[in-house]
């Protein structure tokens, strides 16, 4: 279906693409406030250790040092995503759970004395062996991470759709394959910081976020405040991924900290110590095992994982649902079970990561449907188109498809990649191979973050006195992705206004209405919803408004380009411009207002909320890549992206999306796992030796859309800024298969493992030579 | 993270750099670019009580072509320096391209080689090449000047000859008989990465028959270190595919790489060997020039 639009479609420049390209774009860092602290966070040394004592006196006596506090001086109030897994405190009280936990906290005049101070605090500790291999966790005799949880099993999983083994039993192929995750961290070029600071008994926060909302309603719950009396303010945010999503400890700290010195304080954290709090991707261990038939149809399949879930819980329930309940989205199937652990280590904690628990499962399963097609003889893209989704369909876990044009996108992706060609003998030059994978995401989750019935989604749109602009405001936090320029395109067109003229205070919890925040995907599709809604209420007033100056009914009136019409006679119109100023001085204001909640979805099972989504995007990637036999360096020789996302708001970003996501997949693909020590310590903290990648590491990108329209969305909008990540490594993983005829079973497929698999694959056939 | 305090001089002429640091004694340092050392004194691992900038020593700068002692580099020269030099390009494309291989065009702009040099780090990326075509260093003092093959300077990690109140002045590559050469470097992406192996090469040819040659190996052992016996092996012979082969087993027969975050001392071995070659047939087959690939 196509639609008539004169903003959506447009690549407009971005709104904040001046301040941001100039410098002039103020960060949370940037901020400044007069008689302004500096705070900073101790964390432990230790993976493990009961804490004997803690001795603030000689950081106290330092001259620069305001305060120092522990957790004597904060609330002991457990919070975490869900009430039974709270299970995180601002300070550590009895135990240190990982190198990195919090135990104090400073505020000192300058950020040198901060760091002075910290050395100043002795904790005596009681080191405890600690967990630190996932895959152990659950074994008799290892140490306790939490006392309240046993067996170190954080969340545990077990569902089945349909009848497994009788689709098993009557398969002609049943095969399982294992694969290994790594740790990646989505390392965000600005760190956290907050910025803390009263007036009375009212909080204001300075946060670099994804979710104010979620922010200020966990700082009001720490502390017992009204959400009224917390303000949390979004200021430019320098990239998230899934990394800003929950309390840092920053704004606790910083709050208590502001509080008893009456003075502003800004926290942050330094490169390492963001690698320390992490809240990056999960390392999964995953068994994939299949039923096909001798054409390759898929039958039934069983997802068995187990997550590093780190000390603490963070998102990580919704990872783990996540993790398998996505996997059924991209080929039809009617039987599936899916078994997880997600188990407590004395290690950073893992949290939602762009793609939010999906992109490892899908290397898992897309590596192994690409074992499948060799065994039987099929073409990888044959086997996919075989199994593709379609429309109108509902997976086995009771997720309702609408909108879906994956056999479309793999079909264009064949064709602008050169598949067919280059799959022939000799179709590419020596040691290049090629290598295809699906995706699918949510354009926002079905059900909020926490237990609430607030709406998702609320926007408020004022035109401005003299009718020559108009504000949006809204709670959606733009960290980068480009919502503010998308939802002000969606404004504009609601309302048959000019994106030109407007403008947006977003991201402010106490000038905008609320948004539950950036993550899910949900931002387009959702707040795009309320824009829509409340720019069709400022026009309704316009029209009604124009239809006392023209003397016409409003239904034969229309707005379009700021200018309102008789769709009837010619010559008879009146300007957006004039007729809002009437309205202000007839009428007063001229406000639209906006709200979106989604339709009750999904099945009655145990977690059946997670995955759910009005509508799903979904993709296929191609990529070529080179393999130097020698030494295993893969260098990525194109790469194609073919991507269902309903209707396009600004091509432009999309596209920027596309590219964005890319290299963050190819980074977890082969190059990006936060390493660690014996004693659980990080061992490459840093931008240097956590490699992820450069401009000059991209390969050649063409990204295409299909067409596609979601009945469900605003304007048929679907996601695109986290299902891009999703097909990335099983792409590769399939690529680097393709060309050397070995599979590389643990991300990130490194040189060293590729070059090591091709050895070994060597001293094999040499061996039966012999 | 932070400086700690120390004393900051910024002499204007060598001399008074020299007498500023006989008269500072082991509590002081020496600043060039300050990519390295100013990063392990944030990081805690070294507080000097005394810096001496070299900023202002417009004399340890420039890269001239000088009759009779060859290309004479500046200990100030930057690796940009380096990289977009005309005598260099002229005589030695292979030297630039090293530059060109560093860390990133930001750090580039102030790493010189001489710290580089100086650092003593494995991994450094110009003193294999300049090995490899025969430099030589020269280190000057209050009490004189001494000259010195740059092969010889280094001891182990974080550990060379020089001497307290010594600075490096300049780096020279003599005039000689070598008719190519080439560095290769292995680093795990194409910017800002360190060098997992680097091999250097040079040789002398003469109608397809390798009279001379130096094979250089970064990242291959506790220092930059040749590989003799390979370089023995080569020398009468010509870069046929099975001597290749040879070789390259040779070279991994000499390195003694230790297991890192970067790569296991395995892979880095077999990574020494195919560099070796590659290498080699660059300085056989392309001059001192720059191989297409790179």
């Amino acid at each position: 279906m196509s639609i008539n639009t004169k903003i959506i479609g447009r690549s407009v420049p971005r709104i904040d693409g001046r301040d941001k390209v100039t410098g002039a774009a103020k960060y949370t860092g940037d901020i400044k406030f007069p008689n302004m602290l500096f705070g900073k966070i101790l964390t432990s040394p230790h993976a493990h250790a009961r804490i004997i004592s803690i001795d603030t006196s000689a950081a106290e006596a330092l001259p620069g040092v305001k305060a120092v506090i522990t957790h004597k001086d904060v609330p002991d109030i457990k919070y975490g995503i869900s009430p039974a897994r709270w299970d995180e405190n601002i300070f550590c009280i009895d135990k240190v759970r990982f190198v990195g936990d919090k135990v104090a906290a400073v505020a000192c005049t300058d950020e040198e004395t901060c760091y002075k101070a910290l050395k100043l605090i002795k904790v005596e500790y009681e080191v405890l062996p600690a967990v630190l291999d996932f895959r152990k966790a659950m074994d008799a005799g290892m140490p306790q991470v939490h006392d309240e949880y046993p067996k170190n099993i954080n969340v545990e999983i077990h569902q089945e759709f349909g009848d497994i083994e009788k689709a098993f039993k009557e398969a002609h192929l049943v095969r399982t394959d294992a694969f290994l995750g790594n740790r990646a961290y989505q390392s965000p070029i600005e760190p956290h910081s907050a910025t803390s600071l009263w007036d009375g008994d009212k909080l204001t926060v300075y946060s670099s976020t994804q979710s104010p909302h979620y922010f200020q309603y966990y700082i009001a719950r720490e502390f017992g405040m009204d959400m009224g009396n917390v303000r949390v303010v979004k200021p430019y945010v320098g990239g998230g991924f899934g990394g800003k999503m929950e309390p840092t400890g920053l704004e606790f700290a910083g709050a208590v900290l502001a509080k008893l010195t009456g003075r502003p304080v800004r926290m942050f954290f330094d490169r390492h110590e963001m690698f320390a709090h992490n809240r990056g991707r999960h390392a999964q261990y995953m068994e994939i095992t299949t039923g096909v038939t001798k054409d390759g149809k898929i039958l039934g399949a069983h997802s068995n994982f187990m997550m590093d879930g780190g000390a603490y819980t963070s998102l990580g329930i919704a990872t783990a649902y996540y993790a398998g309940a996505l996997l059924p989205l991209t080929y039809e199937f009617d039987h599936y079970k899916f078994d997880l652990f997600r188990l407590y280590t004395n290690l950073p904690a893992c949290g939602a990561q762009r793609g939010h628990g999906a992109p490892q499962p899908k290397y898992a399963f897309e590596s192994h449907l690409d074992n499948v097609a060799t065994e039987l003889g099929i073409d990888p893209m044959d086997i996919r188109i075989l199994n593709a989704r379609r429309p109108e369909t509902v997976t086995p876990n009771d997720f309702a498809i609408h909108s879906c044009e994956l056999t479309q996108c793999l079909t264009r992706a064949r064709i602008i990649s050169n598949w067919d060609a280059k799959k022939k003998e000799g179709g590419m030059p020596k040691g290049h191979g090629i290598g295809v994978s699906t995706g699918s995401f949510v354009s926002g989750a079905g059900y909020p973050i926490y237990r609430t019935d607030l709406p998702h989604s609320a926007v408020v749109i004022k035109v401005n006195e003299d009718g020559t602009s108009a504000t949006l405001y809204t709670g959606a936090p733009d960290i980068g992705q480009g919502s503010d320029t998308v939802l002000c395109q969606m404004a504009a067109e609601a309302m048959g206004f000019h994106y030109e003229k407007m403008k947006i205070i977003a991201a402010d919890t106490e000038t905008c209405p609320m948004d539950l925040g950036a993550y899910a995907s949900r931002l387009t599709l959702m707040t795009g919803a309320a824009c829509k809604s409340a720019g069709e209420e400022i026009k309704k007033s316009l029209l009604e408004m124009a239809s006392s100056m023209l003397h016409l009914p409003p239904d034969d009136l229309e707005c379009e380009d700021a200018i309102i019409y008789s769709k009837s006679r010619d010559g008879k119109a009146l300007t957006f411009q004039e007729v809002a100023r009437k309205h202000f001085v007839l009428k007063g204001p001229l406000i639209g207002k906006g709200s979106y909640n989604p339709p009750k979805l999904g099945g009655k099972f145990k977690g059946s909320p997670v995955g759910t989504s009005p509508a799903y995007s979904f993709g296929v990637q191609v990529g070529e890549v080179k393999i130097d036999e020698e030494t295993g360096e893969i260098e990525a020789v194109g790469f194609w992206d073919v991507h269902d996302c309903g209707t396009v708001v600004n091509p432009r970003l999309l596209h920027g999306q596309v590219h964005g996501a890319l290299s963050m997949g190819m980074g977890e693909s082969v190059w990006e796992e936060v390493l660690f020590d014996d004693e659980g310590r990080i061992k490459n903290p840093d931008l240097a030796n956590y490699r992820i990648l450069t401009a000059l590491d991209m390969p050649p990108v063409e990204s295409e859309i299909v067409e596609s329209y979601e009945d469900i969305a605003p304007w048929g909008v679907k996601e695109i800024g986290e299902g891009s990540t999703n097909p990335t490594m099983g792409c590769f993983s399939n690529a680097i298969y393709d060309a050397m005829g070995v599979r590389v079973y643990s991300l990130p497929l490194s040189y060293e493992k590729v070059w090591r698999a091709l050895k070994e694959k060597r001293e094999r056939e040499h061996g039966g030579k012999e | 993270m932070y400086l700690p305090d120390f004393d900051y001089h910024s002499p204007e002429s060598l001399d008074e750099a020299l007498s500023l640091l006989a008269g500072l004694g082991s509590g002081a340092k020496v600043l060039a670019g300050g990519t390295d050392l100013l990063h392990k004194m944030k990081q805690g691992d070294l507080a000097p009580e005394a810096l001496v900038s070299l900023k202002g020593l417009d004399e340890l700068k420039g890269i001239n072509y000088v009759e009779g002692r060859g290309v004479v580099i500046g200990a100030l020269s930057t690796q940009n320096d380096i990289l977009y030099s005309e005598v260099l390009a002229k005589k030695y494309p292979s030297v630039s391209h090293a530059a060109k291989k560093m860390a990133s065009n930001q750090i580039r702009h102030l790493g010189t080689v001489g710290g580089n040099i100086v650092n003593a780090v494995p991994s450094a990326d110009l003193p294999p090449i300049l090995i490899a075509l025969g430099a030589t260093i020269t280190l000057a003092s209050t009490s004189g000047k001494r000259e010195m093959a740059l092969e010889d300077f280094f001891v182990e990690p974080a550990s060379s000859v020089i001497e307290e109140g010594e600075i490096l002045t300049e780096v020279a590559i003599p005039d000689g008989g070598f008719t190519g050469s080439s560095y290769h470097k292995f680093g795990l992406r194409r910017s800002g990465a360190l060098a997992v192996v680097g091999v250097a090469v040079s040789a002398r040819v003469e109608n397809g028959v390798i009279q001379e040659a130096r094979i250089v190996c970064a990242s291959s052992a506790p220092k930059v270190i040749r590989a003799p016996k390979a370089e023995e092996f080569i020398t009468g012979k010509t870069s046929a595919p099975d001597t290749l082969a040879e070789l390259q087993a040779i070279v991994e027969s000499e390195v003694r790489p230790r297991d890192s975050i970067r790569g296991s001392a395995e892979y880095r071995r077999n990574l020494a060997g195919v560099l070796a070659k590659r290498a080699l047939i660059d300085a056989v087959e392309s001059g001192h020039g720059i191989h297409a690939e790179d």
